[in-house]
């Protein structure tokens, strides 16, 4: 059953049981009095008694008559290799007509099967590819016709008649070739001589497919069977895990400053790992060419997934073999016919009159409605990417609202033609599979922003009703920890803090600094309080495009109220490291040596007394002095780090909002053959009467078959280590740039450390775009190409009085424009 | 342990196993045994998931109804007094939630952890090679690599260190690839097994020269 309806018929039974109550109740207590009156246990006893009986009698009785019926069976199956014997004998096949000496000797058969194949006894033709020789690729069984007729039906392709696109879309991904005959299932004649242009095949329940392939004839099969990817729901097969970004953009993005180095080191990597590449070339002594079949695997492929369609095809065409065309309708058939047809023909004739006058007007809006907005996006795009001076930074690379802002409209200029390129999907055969990696992406994407639209709306409501308690709740928050309680740790560091003893005259001044510029910053927070509330309903509207935008909004609004610290930290940063330079030197020179800047090494120099006494001095002073300076650098490089990583949550957040593959977690749990990560094989156990008959090989020639390999062509899912690929990309180079010994020199050290550029933290999120997006140019001809074919015949309007006619016609007589009329 | 399946000339699979297939009753009767005892801690830790929803939300504390004293009794009974009460009543009074959680957790752990390694190498004459190794859990399958014979430049049998001894090892060198790609990572069998494997693995892979 459909999923749809089951959720529906479900919806039903759940709604209707809340509606009647009473019944559930009624039910209950059926069961509980049922229970206290010992009925269930008397069913079970006699279920129980039931079940003895079935074990002790039925059973043995079956397991006989199976074991008789097998032994009735397999002896006819003797008489007539007996029979055929003869036969063989009579007409002698040349041991090496149309196979070659070598394949004589070494050949082997390879057959992929599908393994939805009917197993019945009803004899059938085999319709597939020959990919080479004794390569062949079965698409489908042709029951109840003769193989003469099907070959014939292949030529003039009548069998593909009524598909919607041109059969050559299909023939020309599988390797240019056409279908062939390639032998027969179930033929009554078996023989048991061995024909590669003819094969003969057996398919049971319970053994499988079985090729009539004698094993003195020298070859081996491998039958390799493969379960179809169903094409309408978008399944296919991969040799190569199926890719949800975007293409390879690292040269766009990564390489800016912090990173530069980091791609640098992996750059010398890769070179390093190619020459080893080179040098392993030169150990491999034999070469071995490539074989057909060894090339034949990614036609195979496109075979596979192109199998289903042609396969429905065929078996809707099967009539059409070897039948002449059937005489025009009667007059009376024909008004029969329209009269059955009449409601439907109504509501073609509506749809028509639909798409001919109302449908181009509202697409001509739509498409003007679209343009304006294109033409607004990129105004605010050139806006937020303008730079007043070439190296300046960016407003999209200093703040995350713009950032979001951007990535916004950029998603919203590359839909149009996204959705473009999957519409012309439709105009061509499910099966071709190029276009299923920006489907994911589409809907994805589509997905994330509704979902980011639900949340927003949600939170925004809260705080629209809210706006007063969340202002001042705020407030409260941003007093505690940014003014009241830097000043209480200003305080304390000013008196000893721990037991420390230190420098009070320099505690006491640099204290004294920083809190009378926090008094200053508190009174200008004082005149922007009003402002709060205001502010925060801005939020809250904000929120209805979507909770991301609140997000990067209060990512912004902390990096603004949080100014002072940052320039605490570089102050204080800053006199650290100059006083730790100037320590440095002066120990040199306390050691009668001099830093040559040079030769970049130190040399010992002569220092006259007066100079190595003052600078001995000025070493013990500073000194001393150090610990002071770097407890309150200490202090603010903590605020400082800790404001980074509250920036990180809110990024990480953001970036969830943004990219996570919600749409490709939910096809690998639904449907793990849409994402194909690859492809596998099985080797299955050999049937165990084609086991025995191998073994019985010496003593009964005639039914000894060739050894076969059964092999199961499988699907793998995409891993969800790839499914998460760019996030463990991004936390690798966080990782290598953050934890690197190079930063905590840095901190140490007190030198500035790099923040990570907006650049580098976003690659992620516009993994999903193009780095060029589409211009308004090109926008607008795609839309009114579009427009101009939705005009004039319509694909999918007009199609289908079309395609009625055509069904209708076909019943009737042949149209004479099919595409292979020409 | 090796052990190899050759329906045909053409086809081979090799596995080897840390665990040799059971044989013996001996084996047998453990490996049931080993079952066994999954299945009851398994058990064990459902019903210890059940008295902590007990204790999370506790069930309402209304006598029960005189009409409902047949199934309804039996099921409130079961949410009140779970079966095996000892243990994890035992447990429940002596140890907080934290040390529960984290005993279930390596419960679960446990149960779900297998105790071999399995690895095979499939190679099938016109298609290519599969290495496989297999989960170290039950709760998610084993990891393939299929590898066509047309990006196959050669197979060899190498030398590496491995901590402080000295292994060999199979390898598929892919082309165009950095990194060669290892038969058997995790159990890396001796040279003899390695050997045998590389001359049923040529011979299986590439046609005969006539």
């Amino acid at each position: 059953m459909h999923p749809v309806s089951v959720l529906t018929f479900g919806i039903f039974i759940a709604g209707y049981i809340t509606a009647r109550w009473d019944l559930v109740t009624r039910v209950y207590e059926l069961a509980i009095f049922a229970w206290d009156h010992g009925v269930i246990t008397r069913a079970a006893k006699g279920f129980a008694i039931l079940s003895i009986l079935f074990a002790l009698f039925l059973i043995p009785i079956e397991r006989v008559a199976a074991r008789e019926a097998a032994i009735v069976s397999s002896k006819p199956g003797l008489s007539e290799a007996k029979s055929i014997e003869p036969d063989d004998l009579q007409h002698p096949r040349p041991p090496d007509a149309g196979i070659s000496a070598r394949e004589q000797k070494h050949g082997l058969m390879r057959v992929f099967w599908p393994s939805d194949a009917p197993r019945d006894d009803i004899p059938g033709v085999l319709v597939g590819w020959r990919n080479s020789e004794l390569d062949v690729l079965v698409v489908g069984v042709l029951q109840g016709v003769e193989a003469r007729n099907v070959e014939q039906a292949l030529r003039v392709q009548s069998i593909f008649r009524g598909s919607v696109h041109p059969i050559d879309n299909i023939l020309d991904r599988c390797g240019h070739q056409p279908l062939h005959v390639l032998g027969t299932l179930n033929a009554p004649s078996a023989t048991t001589a061995f024909d590669a242009k003819l094969l003969s095949l057996h398919n049971t329940r319970r053994d499988g497919p079985r090729i009539d392939c004698p094993r003195d004839a020298g070859f081996t099969v491998q039958i390799v069977m493969f379960d179809r990817p169903d094409p309408r729901n978008m399944q296919y097969l991969s040799k190569t895990p199926i890719s949800l970004a975007l293409g390879d953009k690292r040269g766009a993005f990564g390489s800016v400053p912090p990173f530069e180095t980091i791609d640098k080191e992996e750059e010398a990597e890769k070179k390093r790992k190619e020459k080893l590449v080179e040098k392993l070339k030169l150990h491999t002594v034999v070469r071995h060419s490539s074989t057909l079949k060894e090339l034949a695997l990614p036609v195979i492929i496109n075979q596979i997934n192109c199998s289903a369609e042609l396969n429905d095809l065929m078996q809707r065409n099967i009539s059409m073999v070897g039948a002449r065309f059937k005489r025009s309708l009667s007059v009376s058939e024909r008004v029969v016919e329209s009269a059955t047809n009449l409601m439907d023909s109504m509501l073609l004739w509506l749809k028509h009159v639909f798409f001919r006058n109302v449908w181009p007007v509202v697409a001509q809006i739509f498409v003007l409605l679209l343009m304006a907005h294109r033409v607004v996006a990129e105004a605010t795009l050139r806006v937020l990417d303008w730079r007043p001076f070439p190296h300046a930074a960016a407003l999209k690379d200093v703040s995350a609202t713009a950032q979001q802002v951007d990535i916004r409209l950029q998603q919203f200029c590359y839909w149009p033609a996204q959705y473009l390129t999957l519409q012309r999907r439709r105009g061509d055969w499910e099966s071709i599979a190029n276009s299923h990696p920006e489907y994911i992406r589409f809907y994805n994407s589509l997905w994330l922003v509704a979902n980011d639209v639900i949340i927003g709306i949600a939170v925004g409501s809260y705080i629209l009703e809210n706006a007063d308690s969340v202002g001042a709740q705020i407030d409260n928050i941003v007093n505690t920890y940014s003014i009241e309680g830097l000043q209480r740790t200003i305080t304390w560091l000013m008196d000893q803090p721990a037991g420390l003893k230190l420098n009070n005259e320099l505690a006491k001044f640099l204290g004294d600094f920083f809190l009378w510029v926090i008094d200053y910053w508190d009174n200008s927070m004082v005149q922007l309080r009003p402002l709060l509330p205001h502010i925060v309903r801005l939020i809250g509207w904000s929120s209805f495009a979507g909770a991301s935008l609140p997000i990067s909004l209060v990512s912004d609004l902390v990096s603004l109220l949080t100014v002072h610290i940052y320039s605490f930290y570089i102050a204080s940063a800053r006199i650290y490291n100059w006083q730790l330079t100037v320590i440095i030197s002066l120990f040199h020179l306390f050691r009668g040596k001099k830093r040559n800047v040079l030769r970049n090494r130190i040399d010992s120099c002569d220092y006259d007394l007066d100079q190595l006494l003052l600078g001995t001095i000025l070493f013990t002073l500073l000194f001393f002095l150090l610990p002071t300076v770097a407890i309150f650098y200490a202090t603010f490089a903590g605020a400082r780090m800790a404001i980074i990583a509250l920036k990180a949550a809110l990024d990480t957040w953001l970036a969830c909002l943004n990219h996570f593959p919600l749409f490709a977690i939910m096809l690998r749990l639904k449907d793990s053959r849409r994402l194909p990560g690859g492809i596998r094989f099985e080797l299955q156990d050999t049937p165990s009467a084609l086991a025995s008959s191998v073994s019985r090989g010496p003593d009964r020639h005639a039914q000894a078959m060739a050894p076969t390999s059964y092999i199961k062509l499988k699907s793998i899912p995409l891993p969800l280590s790839q499914i998460f690929s760019q996030y463990a990309q991004l936390g690798h180079r966080l990782r290598k740039h953050y934890l690197s010994p190079r930063v905590f020199l840095c901190l140490v050290s007190g030198q500035f450390v790099p923040p990570i550029h907006r650049k580098n933290m976003y690659s992620l999120q516009y993994s999903m775009l193009p780095i060029q997006r589409v211009s308004i140019g090109e926008l607008w001809r795609l839309l009114t190409s579009k427009g101009q074919k939705d005009g004039s015949p319509h694909p999918n309007g007009n199609a289908g009085p079309g395609h009625g006619k055509g069904r209708q016609g076909k019943s009737s007589k042949v149209a004479p424009t099919y595409w292979w009329s020409k | 342990m090796l052990s190899i399946k050759r329906p045909t000339p053409t086809t081979v699979l090799y596995t080897v196993s840390t665990r040799d297939p059971p044989q013996t009753l001996v084996a047998r009767t453990s490996t049931r045994l080993i079952q066994l005892a999954r299945l009851l801690a398994s058990i064990a830790l459902a019903i210890l998931l059940l008295h902590e929803t007990c204790l999370a939300f506790p069930p309402p504390t209304t006598p029960p109804s005189p009409t409902a004293h047949g199934l309804a009794s039996t099921i409130q009974a079961l949410r009140l007094t779970p079966p095996l009460p000892s243990l994890t009543h035992l447990l429940a009074a002596h140890t907080t939630r934290l040390w529960r959680v984290l005993t279930s957790l390596g419960l679960a752990y446990l149960i779900n952890r297998k105790t071999h390694t399995t690895e095979s190498l499939l190679v099938i004459r016109g298609l290519g090679v599969q290495t496989s190794t297999s989960s170290p859990s039950y709760l998610w399958t084993s990891s393939t690599r299929f590898i066509p014979t047309s990006s196959i430049q050669d197979v060899f049998i190498h030398e590496a260190f491995k901590g402080f001894e000295c292994r060999f090892y199979l390898c598929i060198v892919v082309e165009g690839e950095g990194e060669v790609v290892v038969v058997f990572p995790t159990i890396l069998p001796r040279r003899s097994a390695l050997e045998q494997i590389w001359r049923g693995t040529r011979a299986c892979l590439y046609e005969p020269k006539t």
